[in-house]
């Protein structure tokens, strides 16, 4: 059985900015056919289409979305067998600012939540918002829910076929939206299998130190050292420096319970 | 426009009709209505530090008189720091309590220092 040999196209520079930024914003990588078929798909879970071998082809193993993924999680990742499609129609006021599920906090990358778009989006339209930089801050998600605009916050008004790739636990919303058209987002997750290893894209030379950025724009000046530290850890764990555990180790010890939610890559046959 | 404006210009009003005979009981209804009818407006400033005078981060306000409805998000501060605001009628009704946040040395949690301020 032949597998699937993915190629990162993220190197330390793209590594060290998805630490610093939590995102990666791949805008119109998905051909545009596959866009005309997700155009009409109902909202809800849809299982059945994020497991079909043409949303596996086309999203989930897209050279550059793949790459990414890669570069971040190692070579044999876990690939999703679920998903959910975020559609919204008529007009609304837009969400409130959150982190989806349980923060997922901690120094390493395990976890790639995936935002695609099959269609443009327009500030019109209530793009997803996300706040860069924090996948770094641990909160109660109702206890943000009062939170307005935030100096740094970036709406995704992206063409069709733009794929968001960001670490789980990144603060997020659906903007404020004043039409009724569909605006189409699908929700998937990658996961780590295996330890990680500074095996990404013309890694071959000594490990670098991490850069210094910079700073979001809401971050205190004390805040920025902290991030900082935070992101050091982060890039010291992903070239495998680190001895810190992290989650990824339930999915390597409980394959069984997770068989219905993804599937390894090298489980599939290319 | 603030009840303190709305306030201000009954007053002014007022003094003019006073001298020229014409205050009333109806004058005092006005007056009335305005203080009574202003509901509570609400402004979270999210500091960059508990000084009133740092920069913002982030705000976040709720008025009970203007229909809820989709508006763009938006980059620009409404004030440059808290003190601006209170010097433009917002009255600070709770002060950041950095102790009851979670600290480490490491990690962030929630945005800056908020700063909760009322008018009418």
């Amino acid at each position: 059985m032949a597998s699937f040999v993915i190629e990162p196209t993220l190197d330390d520079t793209g590594v060290m900015d998805f630490v610093f930024n939590g995102y990666a914003l791949l805008e119109g990588v998905v051909p545009e056919g596959f866009n005309r078929h997700c155009a009409n798909l109902s909202g809800g879970g849809i299982g059945e289409v994020i497991e079909s071998a043409e949303f596996r082809r086309e999203v989930l193993l897209q050279t550059q979305v793949a790459g990414v993924v890669r570069s971040l999680l190692g070579p044999d990742f876990y690939l999703p067998l679920q998903g959910h499609h975020h559609l919204f129609e008529g007009s609304h006021n837009g969400q409130t600012w959150h982190s989806d599920g349980l923060t997922e906090q901690g120094y390493g990358i395990t976890h790639l939540q995936c935002y695609y778009y099959p269609h443009e989006v327009t500030i019109d339209d209530g793009p997803t918002m996300i706040l860069p930089g924090s996948h770094n801050r641990l909160i109660d998600r109702e206890a943000i829910a009062h939170y307005g605009d935030i100096i740094g916050q970036l709406s995704l008004t992206v063409p069709p076929g733009t794929v968001a790739i960001t670490r789980y636990g990144i603060w997020h919303k659906a903007g404020p939206k004043f039409n009724s058209e569909r605006r189409s987002m699908i929700k998937f997750s990658y996961f780590r299998s295996q330890p990680p290893k500074r095996d990404w894209l013309n890694a071959k030379t000594e490990v670098p130190e991490f850069r210094n950025i910079g700073r979001h724009p809401y971050v205190t000046e004390v805040e920025s050292y902290r991030d900082r530290r935070r992101c050091h850890r982060t890039w010291e764990w992903l070239c495998g420096r680190s001895k810190t555990k992290e989650g990824y180790d339930s999915l390597r010890q409980h394959p069984e319970a997770y068989a219905n939610y993804c599937v390894r890559l090298s489980q599939l046959e290319s | 426009m603030m009840i303190i404006d709305e306030v201000k210009n009954w007053i002014l009003e007022s003094r003019d009709r006073l001298l020229s005979g014409e205050f009333s009981e109806k004058d005092l209804q006005k007056l009335e209505d305005v203080i009574v009818q202003s509901p509570q407006k609400i402004l979270y400033i999210y500091s960059k530090s508990t000084n009133m005078r740092s920069a913002i981060a982030g705000w976040s306000q709720y008025d009970p008189t203007i229909p809820h409805e989709p508006t763009l998000p938006s980059q620009e501060v409404p004030y440059e720091s808290v003190l601006d605001a209170v010097a433009d009628g917002w009255r600070i009704v709770q002060f950041p309590r950095p102790e009851l946040r979670p600290f480490s040395d490491v990690d962030n949690c929630y945005l800056g220092y908020e700063f909760i301020l009322e008018r009418q």
